[in-house]
């Protein structure tokens, strides 16, 4: 195998771990969300901390996203 | 000379000028020209501050009991966030600077040869990496003084701990000796908060860069207008994050005292 086309399957394979971060997002609002529905007052403040932790969980898939740039 | 063309740009930042053997990159250009905007707005507003605010006193004003309730929330008293108060506050604004500039449109594309002159500095992972850097160190200092040196080494080797679990019996010193290895994981855990720090916002601004390109070359006017649009977004919440993230490992490392 070329060295090219290894570089090639290895810049996809670095985007599958991309999936990992889709689910814990969608687990993380849908927390949210059942958070806001039993306490409609704190919306603002749930909203907030929600958006501050998709930043968060969203840190792996931007490693992976850079790691796709370095190769 | 200077046109407007735009390609994707390289990982590491580009050379513009030479002083001797030391070369100079274009996000260092766009620090200095930020750098020349918060001078100007301290000479031009902040000098004359009054006893009775006009409107733009008050918008600084807002801006800074915001901040100021922001990070309370991270440390839980007052006094605790008037210590770190300047540079938590520092990093947010100049991160969201950072960030924010990159999208002025045509500022980025004024290429001078065929190298861009001015780059986002967040997009330059010398910057974030650095930051991070030093950001880490001084809480190790911060807590260095607080702890003594027995103390700082006591939160990674935790000899004190095992020992006095053995002498209580053999169960609790055995399940000591996790701690112990939790404990030796904690340095790793150190230079792990080095490189997620730096890697976040480094991979989310150069990203989005990238990406604006690849999109505005192959897509009409919609889509670029939506991904820019996000991508505000995006250097916002990162900025605060950074800063967030920050704010807690301070207030995590002075609030441990065991026993």
């Amino acid at each position: 195998m070329e060295i090219e086309s290894a570089r090639l399957i290895a810049k996809g394979l670095a985007t599958l771990s991309m999936f990992g971060s889709a689910l814990g997002e969608g687990y993380l609002i849908g927390k949210a969300l059942e958070a806001i529905g039993r306490n409609p007052d704190q919306t603002g403040s749930i909203f907030s901390k929600m958006i501050i932790g998709v930043a968060l969980a969203e840190s792996t898939a931007i490693y992976a996203f850079v790691a796709f740039f370095l190769i | 000379m200077l046109n407007f063309e735009r390609e994707i740009s390289d990982i590491g930042p580009e050379a513009v000028a030479f002083i001797g053997n030391f070369k100079i990159v274009n996000s260092t250009l766009m620090i200095v020209l930020i750098l020349i905007i918060f001078l100007l707005v301290y000479f031009l507003i902040v000098r004359k501050f009054k006893e009775q605010p006009d409107n733009t006193q008050s918008f600084m004003e807002i801006l800074y009991e915001n901040i100021a309730l922001f990070i309370d929330q991270i440390t839980g008293s007052r006094s605790k966030t008037e210590k770190i108060l300047p540079i938590i506050a520092t990093l947010f604004i100049f991160l969201g600077f950072s960030n924010l500039i990159g999208l002025i449109p045509g500022l980025t594309s004024i290429t001078v040869g065929d190298v861009p002159l001015f780059r986002s500095p967040t997009a330059d992972f010398n910057l974030t990496f650095t930051l991070a850097l030093g950001a880490v160190i001084a809480i190790q200092v911060v807590s260095f003084k607080q702890n003594g040196l027995l103390g700082y080494l006591g939160q990674y080797f935790k000899v004190k701990h095992v020992y006095r679990s053995f002498r209580k019996g053999l169960q609790e010193g055995f399940t000591s000796l996790i701690d112990f290895g939790i404990g030796l994981l904690d340095i790793v855990g150190e230079l792990a908060k080095v490189l997620s720090l730096s890697l976040r916002l480094f991979g989310n601004i150069y990203a989005g860069e990238v990406l604006a390109v690849i999109l505005i070359g192959s897509l009409a006017w919609v889509v670029p207008a939506a991904w820019t649009t996000m991508n505000v977004l995006v250097g916002i919440i990162q900025a605060l994050v950074f800063g967030s993230l920050v704010a807690a490992y301070y207030t995590l490392s002075t609030s441990t005292n065991e026993g």
